[in-house]
């Protein structure tokens, strides 16, 4: 079964400079370690800066000699991201994927993808052909898209924390889960009741 | 009984000298006539692919066979050998080529062969304890193993990689766990860990490098047998052939489907699926046929007029499917106004109806052919009473084998000339060769085509009438003016055949600009049957590892039939033979001077379908 020793070192090792890297996983619920839950920090420069985009993964039975599973929940406007379902397109997600690579390399990997797209292997037709011929309404769709989607709603935190405490949580505990979920009011509940 | 005028009238054909009665040494002549044209068929066949039968017990012997020529030539390893063997497909000889192109570096790169030859195992130089950075646990330098290329991982994490690799159905390529390293793992590293944790799994693996010799290798292919008979044909030379294992099934080695020549593959592939689905029927009935608006039967469209009659007396308009009067002209129909009643639609229907009937008229031929084959076939077993009638009566005559020679003469031009069809079929229509030729050109060469198919055909059914003939009943005059028939007949025949393939080959699709279509050789005496694989390597060590590994086949292998477990005795004695120097003789030589001995003066073609009973 999964080799839980590595996954848990595997956690602490990233989440120890979350700060430089921009990258950070947590569980996705509970004690249940073959669920996890990604996100990065869109890299500067790009249409995606300024984002928090959130990655799904699952992990199977042989990890790490088979590859993590992973997908943006977060929707974002990529060449090598759907824009329907967030499936990703990257070899090292596939059969380039090594079992010395970590869920730290592939979602620093996936960083690096939205810094560097490949229209040449698209994952979304759609989104690549637009990104090779019309690259300015290209970078428009993508930025439009992070705001939309990517930005950690911070205008109405303080909201969702007074509803918090008004349901019966302290303060201080619904202000850090909220931050944790980036803003997620359900995935915050949920955390709350689960813990 | 001997009517001269169903003599063939070939040309070819020599006028044997008909004297009133026969002496003994005029059948000499005739017998070594026939020998002589086999001996011509023999040389021949020394041109033909050479084919052989890996069994179970021969696959590893096949295998190191190849492995030792690139041991010796390149100086490796045998699982650096087998590395290099499995990148390039067991093609020994692309091998060389490459070496001489590319040098020996890159040829060993690409394969993912990494020879560090100053590479000094010096374990010690691994601090202690040593973090494996894929489990990040600490572990002892002992416990840890370092590949070719210079990478090192705990052996846990090694065994669990290969084993989830082995279960991928990737042992064969199982790379180093670094990322982006292209080296192929040491199959003896990961031979000893997986069988430290899991013994079964490593016979997999085992096997599986093992098969690779089959699955990975363009010139061998197991047997298409159902159930399978455990066996691998390999050829060397061309792989359009047909050939048959020792398990009885004759196939095309291109395909695996049924012996099909003179049609190329991609015409069987066509016509069979084209017998199966009515598509075309379908079509043709529904452009052709509509409903009688009064008592629903289906009528067909008689010429082009618009107006039909349906033998209830109901006339009606084929357009609209409306009844109408009976009076007409050329634009209306009495008391009718659809509007529609025009002849547009009478193009498409000529063409449909006109595909159809083409297809038809190939598939009824073809049709009749393969029935009259299986007729045949069910024949055999009377005819061979009749032979024993014939030999245990008060006669002179004792030798009946032109009776069977006859019969495998008319399997196989049978055979041949119920494929012609097909092959006709396309080769003259506009499915494959649309833009090929010339409407002028296409007629010239299908008449030169069709003369010779029906040459043939005619003469096919002359050899089929002599050998009904009830020949036990015979005088020995008349037994002997019907075996004349039989034999001249069959050697008339062979040669047609011989003919038509050439003139398929040379006139035919030779010329073809576009398409390339190969077809395998007419072989007088049926596809080529495969002989046992010879073992010329002998080495104690292979013999020891040889029982151990075999035992590591898989069920579909491990299961030998009846024959198989003959073979396999008659090959422990050639394996011991081989050694000992005086008898050199290979197995394939062996049977070869076995089927002259023995004489039988064709060898096995019978259609699939006895052979299926026997
Ligand atoms: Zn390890
Ligand atoms: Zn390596
Ligand atoms: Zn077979
Ligand atoms: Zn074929
Ligand atoms: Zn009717
Ligand atoms: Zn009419
Ligand atoms: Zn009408």
């Amino acid at each position: 079964m999964l080799d839980t020793t590595r996954v848990q070192k595997e956690l602490v090792e990233c989440n120890r400079d979350t700060a430089i890297s921009g990258v950070s996983i947590d569980l996705h619920d509970g004690a249940n370690l073959t669920h996890l839950c990604g996100s990065i920090s869109g890299p500067l420069g790009t249409p995606y800066e300024g984002g928090t985009f959130i990655i799904d993964i699952q992990l199977p039975s042989d990890y790490p000699f088979e590859p993590p599973k992973m997908q943006f929940i977060t929707r974002v406007w990529h060449p090598n991201i759907s824009s329907q379902n967030g499936a990703i397109c990257l070899d090292i997600l596939k059969d380039q994927w090594s079992p010395a690579l970590t869920l730290k390399t592939a979602l620093l990997s996936l960083q690096a993808l939205l810094s560097a797209p490949a229209p040449d292997d698209p994952q979304d037709a759609v989104v690549a052909q637009q990104y090779l011929r019309d690259y300015q309404k290209f970078v428009g769709t993508a930025r439009h898209w992070t705001d939309t989607f990517a930005k950690i709603a911070t205008v109405g935190i303080d909201e969702k924390v007074s509803k918090l405490v008004e349901m019966g949580f302290p303060e201080e505990l619904a202000r850090s889960v909220l931050e944790a979920v980036k803003g997620d009011e359900n995935a915050a509940l949920e955390k709350l009741c689960s813990g | 009984m001997a009517d001269d005028e169903d003599f063939p009238s070939s040309s070819d054909v020599e006028e044997p000298e008909v004297g009133d009665c026969y002496l003994s040494d005029h059948e000499d002549d005739i017998a070594e006539n026939v020998l002589q044209d086999l001996e011509d068929g023999r040389q021949e066949d020394c041109n033909w692919s050479v084919t052989s039968v890996i069994t179970k017990e021969s696959l590893l012997a096949a295998q190191k066979e190849d492995l030792r020529k690139i041991m010796e030539l390149l100086a490796l390893s045998e699982q650096h050998a087998r590395t290099l063997l499995i990148h390039y497909r067991w093609d020994v000889e692309r091998i060389f080529e490459l070496l001489e192109e590319k040098g020996k570096d890159r040829l060993f790169s690409e394969a993912g062969l990494t020879m560090s030859e100053n590479k000094v195992i010096v374990l010690s130089s691994y601090s202690d304890p040593f973090t494996c950075s894929i489990c990040f646990e600490d572990v002892s330098p002992v416990a840890i193993t370092e590949m070719d290329c210079g990478h090192c991982y705990c052996n846990n994490c090694w065994t669990g990689y290969f084993i989830v690799k082995i279960n991928d159905g990737q042992s064969r390529r199982i790379r180093c766990m670094t990322p982006r390293c292209n080296a192929v793992c040491d199959e003896a590293v990961v031979r000893s860990l997986v069988n430290a944790r899991h013994p079964d799994i490593a016979d997999r693996f085992e096997r599986f490098l093992l098969e690779s010799y089959i699955e990975d290798n363009n010139k061998v292919k197991w047997c298409p047998s159902v159930p399978h008979c455990g066996n691998a044909i390999r050829v060397l030379g061309d792989i359009y052939c047909e050939v048959e294992c020792t398990c009885g099934m004759q196939f095309c080695f291109n395909c695996l489907s049924e012996a099909h020549s003179p049609c190329s593959c991609i015409m069987w592939e066509q016509w069979t699926k084209k017998c199966h689905d009515e598509s075309e029927t379908v079509n043709w009935i529904t452009v052709n046929t509509k409903p009688c608006p009064k008592c629903h039967k289906l009528v067909e469209k008689n010429g082009g007029c618009n107006l039909v009659a349906c033998i209830c007396g109901q006339a009606f308009c084929w357009l609209c499917g409306g009844a109408t009067g009976r009076d007409h002209t050329w634009s209306t129909i009495t008391g009718h106004s659809c509007g529609r009643f025009k002849e547009d639609q009478t193009k498409l229907i000529e063409c449909a109806r006109r595909d159809l009937y083409r297809y038809m008229h190939y598939h009824n031929r073809y049709k009749a052919h393969t029935d009259s084959l299986k007729q045949e076939s069910n024949l055999k077993e009377t005819i061979q009473g009749k032979i024993v009638i014939s030999e245990n009566k008060e006669s002179r005559i004792k030798d009946y084998s032109w009776v069977n020679n006859g019969l495998n003469r008319l399997f196989r031009s049978r055979r041949v000339l119920s494929y012609s069809y097909p092959f006709a079929f396309y080769m003259f229509g506009d499915e494959l060769f649309k833009d090929e030729m010339t409407s002028q050109e296409r007629d010239l060469k299908q008449n030169l085509f069709e003369d010779q198919q029906q040459q043939l055909e005619s003469n096919v059914e002359k050899l089929s009438m002599f050998l009904e003939k009830d020949f036990q009943d015979f005088s020995d005059e008349d037994v002997m003016e019907n075996m004349k028939h039989v034999i001249n007949l069959s050697s008339v025949i062979d040669r047609l055949c011989k003919q038509m393939y050439q003139c398929i080959e040379n006139d035919l699709l030779y010329p073809l600009q576009r398409a390339t279509h190969n077809i395998a050789p007419y072989k007088s005496k049926g596809p080529e049957k495969a002989s046992e694989l010879s073992v010329c390597w002998v080495s104690n060590q292979a013999r020891s590892t040889k029982t151990t590994k075999m035992d590591v086949l898989p069920n579909h292998i491990s299961a030998v039939n009846a024959s198989g477990t003959t073979l396999s005795a008659k090959r422990t004695r050639q394996f011991h033979a081989a050694s000992s120097s005086d008898e050199s003789g290979s197995s394939r030589k062996l049977s070869k001077n076995e089927s002259i001995g023995s004489a039988p003066l064709f060898d096995l073609n019978m259609p699939a379908e006895v052979i299926d009973k026997s």
